[in-house]
């Protein structure tokens, strides 16, 4: 598709800024997103052409301004919906019971 | 029980999973064609670039056969087919103002190309 | 069902998780408990990519090819099972290919649509190389992007882009530098960075 992802050429994206001795995750959260996606991989879920295509799905803004595992974590909660893996409340509702208990 | 357990993890990093298909498919371009890169726009999932779209090459180096994304994507089969590394000028690219030693090598599949 | 609230050190209990934080959580506590997946094997990927593959194995795969010109040799015509020879296969590098830098072709990597990198030599990629400013100007302005990174070449060195836009891997071969005659292998190894193993650095003694 014609998509947001479909970079090259484009001008006036910005400076790319490369940081020296990043560590390889930035969060606890990355970590537990990187692992999640080999394990949904390796349960046969998906195939990397559908998420990589999930992630081309992602809304055009949203793909640029969010960070690089946001776009694995919104890859995963679609196609893990679309498949019936899992159903948008199971995930809200175990959204709000965390939120209830860490505040 | 999950699919990847512990146990499984180091064999399965250090396996990977592989898009070469082992099928004896007829290379239909060899290296040193020049071809010109199909102006397709699927809405569907593809690895064809638009920077590339319509631009006229030169065929590179053929890495085998491999499972097609484009179709993977949407459950449509792996419809094995040829790689092959596939040599652009910038000035075919991106214009005549260009310097002419300035290449762009990208893998094209036998369904992006046609022979020029 | 109760969960554990967890504990984690980077998470001090006056500040809220975020949405994504929470959507992390509940992704990972819902496929948990539906058995599909196992933490603990999420632990050890992670820990696996943290601490054990890394860009010293690509380091080690250069400065072999510059002592020993059979498996130079071996490594240009056959990337995949050359790395092998070294140990280093598996996920994202399944297969391979090494392009040489040279007194007069200098060669960058990118993956344009998204972020392919060899990870069994290189280790999973830095921010930049997976963000758009990188994978938008490379294949149009190379030199912008190396003086981006300090990186300066003759207007006669031969600039090639490799977009790794299918399943092939690139990992760059850069140049030996000067006066690294009778160094061995581990410390020729030492100097080779990850950038440059990527395209966007060079190898000084």
């Amino acid at each position: 598709m014609n998509g947001i992802h479909d970079l090259g050429g484009m001008d006036g994206i910005g400076p790319i800024n490369p940081k020296q001795n990043e560590p390889v995750f930035h969060d606890e959260w990355e970590r537990r997103m990187f692992g999640m996606f080999i394990s949904c991989f390796a349960g046969g879920h998906y195939n990397v052409d559908e998420f990589r295509h999930a992630i081309e799905r992602m809304d055009p803004a949203h793909y640029l301004e969010s960070s690089y595992y946001e776009h694995w974590l919104k890859s995963l909660e679609t196609l893990l919906v679309e498949k019936g893996v899992v159903t948008e409340e199971e995930l809200e509702a175990r959204k709000k019971d965390i939120a209830m208990e860490d505040a | 029980m999950p699919t990847l357990t512990k146990e499984i993890v180091p064999g399965l990093i250090a396996t990977g999973a592989s898009c070469r298909i082992d099928e004896d498919i007829p290379a239909p371009f060899k290296i040193g064609d020049q071809v010109e890169i199909k102006n397709i726009n699927p809405v569907t999932h593809t690895r064809l670039p638009r920077y590339v779209r319509g631009k006229k090459g030169v065929v590179d180096r053929d890495h085998g056969v491999f499972s097609f994304p484009d179709t993977g994507a949407h459950g449509l089969g792996h419809k094995p087919q040829h790689v092959y590394s596939v040599k652009f000028s910038f000035q075919e690219l991106w214009g005549e103002d260009y310097p002419g030693n300035m290449y762009l090598y990208i893998d094209m599949f036998d369904d992006y190309m046609r022979a020029a | 069902m109760a969960h554990d609230h967890d504990h984690d050190h980077d998470h001090p209990h006056n500040k809220p998780l975020s949405d994504v934080e929470l959507r992390v959580k509940a992704l990972e506590s819902v496929l948990t408990e539906k058995d599909l997946i196992d933490p603990e094997a999420i632990d050890l990927i992670v820990e696996t990519y943290e601490t054990k593959i890394g860009p010293r194995n690509g380091a080690k795969v250069v400065a072999k090819a510059w002592t020993d010109p059979d498996f130079k040799a071996r490594l240009l015509d056959d990337a995949t099972e050359a790395i092998k020879e070294l140990g280093f296969s598996g996920v994202q590098g399944e297969d391979m290919v090494v392009v040489e830098n040279t007194e007069d072709i200098h060669n960058i990597v990118v993956c344009t649509l998204c972020s392919c990198y060899p990870w069994p030599t290189l280790g999973l990629p830095p921010v930049w190389y997976k963000a758009a400013p990188y994978r938008a100007k490379v294949v149009k302005d190379p030199r912008g992007v190396l003086d981006e990174f300090g990186v300066s070449l003759p207007d006669s060195t031969e600039i090639r882009v490799w977009d790794s836009n299918a399943e092939l891997r690139y990992l760059v071969l850069p140049k030996r530098p000067d006066g690294t005659d009778g160094m061995n292998e581990d410390d020729l190894a030492n100097l080779v960075t990850r950038d440059s193993m990527i395209g966007t650095g060079l190898v000084s003694a």
